[in-house]
């Protein structure tokens, strides 16, 4: 209609037929009269009555709008009549409509809308028993970065772990030790498949670190309890570590530090990039600063390599395959613990041969460390995943105790595949299937052997549902059966969240989990059958504008652990033998139950960003060669960590602080031999830590740099772990035990350069 | 007489080109959103943006500025959790425009980008590892299309340009970018609306911010 008049008009005034368009305008001023303009005012409020300033108010299905001023006030014009629909639209708000009827300039409308439309960051996550360390999900607690920035873990994913609530600080030992349960019930994975020996290997009673450096993983999470179906074989806990996707830039990566020097390089092209990376460890001069707990007549020195792959041959697929070697050296004179032991407790050849050397024993051990995992993820058309993997890995440790050798070879090869169909964004369904084999082969002084070789196959599903935001399910059930055992097993999970206010919510999880003996047992030709955990885990979590709190209560519930019958008193002697003839049968239980608290704060003040750990838990149980039911020596009741991070801008430099403590931890007392009561009564000093680190900030040029100096043990604290008792000439001695280093200090420089593309501009 | 009948004959042609011609209203809403510094008239000519994207539902560049001029408040207002709220409506305007297309183009790869690094900007300590990988990423796919996008290197330039010296950022760092950009900028003809041309004016501005050195 328009373009006809328009045209009309252009020719009329082209032609200038004026005298006789007189009539016509009349015509259009009229029609002007009934295309009149009305005025539409009103205000815009939220539920609380505030004014709503920004919203968008329109006439539906026009583009006859205002705008909410900072009173909420909003006024248009329209030449729409009739009956017509208002919308008010905002960002933080829910859209909110009223119907009107147009005759005349309307004024007085309000409209009122509902804050905080529900988006996907409100739904409900299921928190019970896990922490998530990923900078893909907005709702984490924690980000890798945080795991490198945190005082006292010198960058190293698990160290950063044992600053979270339910695991223990460990000093004299490697691995986690999670909610009463050894470092053997925790199972350390990497894209979804285990890591067999997951720290570098060194000499008795000094804790090594582990083999994953913070910045190869964009993923880390770490479960308490009640984990996924998806994994078995593990009494007490997962950490699943998530390796990196394909890298944004191309890079070179330098640096040296008191521990030695490293330098990798990532080639990055289209859609794949390759990275190779090696490194020289020597510890002479960490070492050579401060005084050593132990005699190391070989200071320990290493090296490694890396190469990986990744491959990114679509928008929703993603291939990574990896290559680790690693050698490592060091020797320790250590306390022969089986010197002098009273013939009553000998059982063995090999007891008695050790028994009749020397009370101090130079230690020494070399070790080769191969790993490989290949894994491709794929999802087709946003509705179904499919993940394959496959992992092989080898450590061949050659010790020497004395002059006589002890070599050891693990392996560990695993094969993964896992579907998910998602059959909406709400529920979606996960069916999996793995298959590894695991076997360990000791050999004792050339003469005396013992190997095995298990293989088990898992088949696993599990259902993930949420109905509505505020509620989601998550069941699921895993079955397994050991070759080497011939046993099968079902474990059940679940785990459900609810909300129950904006930011706050409730997860409960529980299932059954099982888990092979000891490889002790199994390297001495037992046979029993697995062990099994019962979890119960209950958690709130109130989190609010990177504040967060949550709270957690669980019990543990642990039997058919493995339990040692002997006629001889108890042996404190960890490193004692098990052979064939030891009675062993599965009728070993425990508990462990126990209430943690974490807060983090990033809000309160700018720039500092801190949180605290506190772990209570109470834990006994009746295992292995325990003749009670007791508290093991690796539980302190109470466990506290907090963990501080000031960032000074104009400084560039990072300050970061932790601050740990663990209440004293039981150890055996020989006196109380034969007074079962006080079995593992007796309790180890408390602990004490405070580290510091510093890392300034830097580019040189296009090399951006940064340095750091950490201090661990400020204050020198002589921290004790516990005792251990020998014999020597005169009877009895007590020896503490204690980590490596009181106070140390680390400091080195890392370089980086990424912007050497010269076709970028 | 004359005169009165030109001017309803005027008034006539106005309200019918702002019913009909699409062109014209996205061209003068977006002008009046980029050439005001003031946040609240922003609002007002991105909430009228939004409209014309429901309007206009088939037309891509209609959801391609309702996008921009949200990720554009997003880094004026000051409340985090409404920035995000902002961005997530830039997001969704983005994907409408890209499945109006059938598949991205240089230009909705660059709001990408530009969405990507008002993520960031919330919060840049906790978001940087992620958004940064995205903002160079879709840059990347941008410059695979169009090497020559002038708002790819000046959105380079801005990035660098608010980098941390410690991280390699600053004004000289930036200078190079701003500089391609704006050569880049002179080619443009600017003429249609549906092919965006905004920068050019920004990239003057940090231009002689550049230059007066760090």
């Amino acid at each position: 209609m328009h373009t006809q008049y328009q045209e009309f008009m252009r020719k009329m005034l082209l032609k200038r037929y004026l005298p006789s368009i007189t009539l016509l305008s009349a015509f259009l001023l009229a029609a002007g009269v009934a295309n009149a303009q009305y005025k539409i005012s009103g205000t815009v409020l939220d539920n609380n009555d505030k004014p709503v300033r920004g919203a968008n108010v329109y006439l539906e299905n026009t583009i006859d709008g205002g705008t909410a001023d900072s009173m909420g006030i909003f006024r248009f014009t329209t030449s729409e009549k009739g009956n017509q629909t208002i919308v008010a639209s905002e960002v933080s708000h829910e859209n909110a409509g009223l119907p009107i009827v147009i005759t005349g300039d309307v004024s007085g409308i309000v409209i009122h809308m509902k804050i905080n439309k529900v988006r996907d960051l409100d739904v409900v996550t299921i928190t019970a028993g896990s922490f998530d360390a990923s900078n893909d999900k907005s709702k984490t607690v924690l980000k890798p970065l945080d795991i490198v920035t945190t005082a006292g873990a010198n960058a190293d994913v698990v160290k950063a772990i044992e600053m979270l609530p339910g695991t223990q600080q460990t000093g004299a030992d490697n691995g986690l030790f999670v909610r009463g349960g050894d470092a053997s019930e925790a199972s350390i994975l990497v894209d979804e498949m285990v890591v067999q020996n997951a720290f570098f290997s060194g000499p008795p009673g000094v804790s090594t670190r582990s083999r994953f450096g913070a910045f190869q993983y964009q993923g880390v999470s770490f479960s308490s309890g009640g984990y996924s179906a998806r994994y078995g074989q593990a009494l007490s806990s997962v950490l699943e570590l998530t390796s990196t996707d394909l890298p944004d830039k191309s890079t070179v990566n330098l640096g040296i530090n008191m521990a030695g020097i490293y330098a990798s390089g990532t080639k990055k092209w289209k859609n794949s990039a390759l990275d190779i990376g090696g490194n020289y460890n020597n510890l002479t001069p960490f070492y050579g600063l401060a005084t050593t707990n132990f005699n190391f007549f070989s200071v320990p020195v290493g090296g490694g390599g890396n190469v990986r792959y990744t491959w990114k041959p679509n928008k929703d697929g993603i291939f990574k395959a990896t290559f680790n070697s690693s050698y490592t050296q060091s020797g320790i004179t250590v306390p022969n613990s089986f010197y002098g032991i009273p013939d009553t407790l000998i059982r063995d050849s090999v007891t008695r041969k050790l028994s009749q050397m020397g009370q101090n024993i130079n230690f020494l051990t070399k070790d080769q460390y191969y790993y490989s995992n290949v894994s491709y993820r794929q999802l087709y058309k946003d509705k179904y995943s499919l993940y394959t993997a496959a992992s092989y890995s080898l450590d061949k440790t050659n010790n020497t105790f004395g002059d006589i050798p002890i070599d050891e070879q693990d392996h560990r090869a695993q094969f993964r595949i896992e579907g998910k169909d998602y059959f909406t964004s709400r529920l979606n369904l996960m069916v999996g299937g793995e298959v590894q084999s695991y076997g360990i082969s000791k050999n004792f002084n050339d003469s005396f052997k013992q190997s095995f070789t298990e293989t088990q196959v898992a088949g696993y599903t599990e259902l993930e549902w949420t109905p509505i935001n505020l509620i989601a399910f998550r069941p699921g059930v895993r079955y397994e059966h050991s070759v080497l055992l011939n046993k099968d097993d079902v474990a059940p999970r679940l785990s459900m969240a609810i909300k129950t206010g904006h930011h706050s919510q409730i997860s409960v999880a529980t299932g059954i989990f099982y888990q092979d003996a000891d490889n002790t047992y199994l390297l001495a030709g037992l046979r029993p059958d697995f062990q099994r955990s019962t979890h119960y885990i209950i958690n709130w979590q109130y989190s609010n504008d990177n504040r967060t709190l949550r709270l957690e209560a669980y019990y543990k519930h642990y039997d058919n652990l493995i339990l040692e019958h002997s006629a001889t008193p108890f042996d404190p002697n960890l490193y004692r033998t098990i052979t064939p003839a030891t009675s062993v049968d599965n009728s070993g239980y425990g508990y462990a139950q126990g209430l943690e608290l974490f807060y983090r704060d990033k809000k309160t003040v700018k720039n500092l960003d801190y949180w605290v750990s506190y772990s209570y838990i109470d834990t006994k149980r009746k295992y292995e060669n325990f003749p009670v039911s007791a508290t093991p020596t690796f539980i302190a009741t109470n466990n506290l960590s907090l963990v501080g991070k000031y960032f000074v801008e104009k400084w560039q430099t990072n300050f970061s602080m932790t601050y740990s403590y663990a209440s004293g931890r039981p150890y055996y007392n020989p006196n109380t031999v034969g007074d079962d009561s006080r079995f593992l009564s007796d309790k180890a000093p408390n602990y004490n830590n405070l580290a510091i680190s510093v890392a300034y900030l830097h580019s040189f040029g296009k090399w951006f740099t940064v340095f750091y100096l950490s201090v661990d043990n400020v204050t020198n604290n002589h921290n004790i772990f516990g005792y251990r008792y020998q014999y020597d000439a005169t009877g009895l001695v007590t020896t503490p035990i204690v980590p490596a280093l009181y106070r140390s200090i680390f400091f080195g420089v890392n370089m980086s350069l990424t912007q050497f593309k010269k076709d970028e501009l | 007489m004359k005169k009165i009948i030109l001017l309803g004959a005027v008034a006539l042609a106005v309200t019918s080109a702002q019913a009909q011609d699409f062109k014209a209203v996205e061209e003068k809403t977006f002008l009046a959103f980029d050439t005001t510094q003031d946040l609240a008239t922003k609002v007002e000519q991105s909430n009228k943006l939004s409209l014309i994207a429901k309007k206009w539902d088939n037309e891509w560049s209609a959801h391609y500025y309702a996008s921009y001029s949200k990720a554009v408040i997003s880094y004026m207002e000051k409340d985090a959790s409404k920035r995000d709220a902002y961005l997530d409506e830039a997001e969704k305007e983005q994907e409408d425009a890209v499945s109006i297309l059938k598949k991205n183009n240089d230009e909705t790869f660059v709001l990408a980008a530009m969405i990507a690094n008002a993520r960031m900007a919330v919060d840049p300590m906790q978001r940087w590892q992620k958004y940064g990988q995205i903002f160079s990423s879709d840059l990347e796919s941008a410059k695979d299309l169009n090497p020559d996008n002038p708002r790819m290197y000046y959105l380079q330039g801005v990035s660098k340009y608010f980098t941390p010296k410690a991280y390699g950022g600053g004004k000289s760092p930036a200078l190079p970018y701003f500089e391609k950009a704006e050569g880049l900028f002179a080619k443009e003809t600017g003429k249609d609306i549906t092919m965006p041309h905004w920068g050019k004016d920004k990239t003057q501005y940090f231009l002689a911010q550049c230059k007066q050195g760090d």
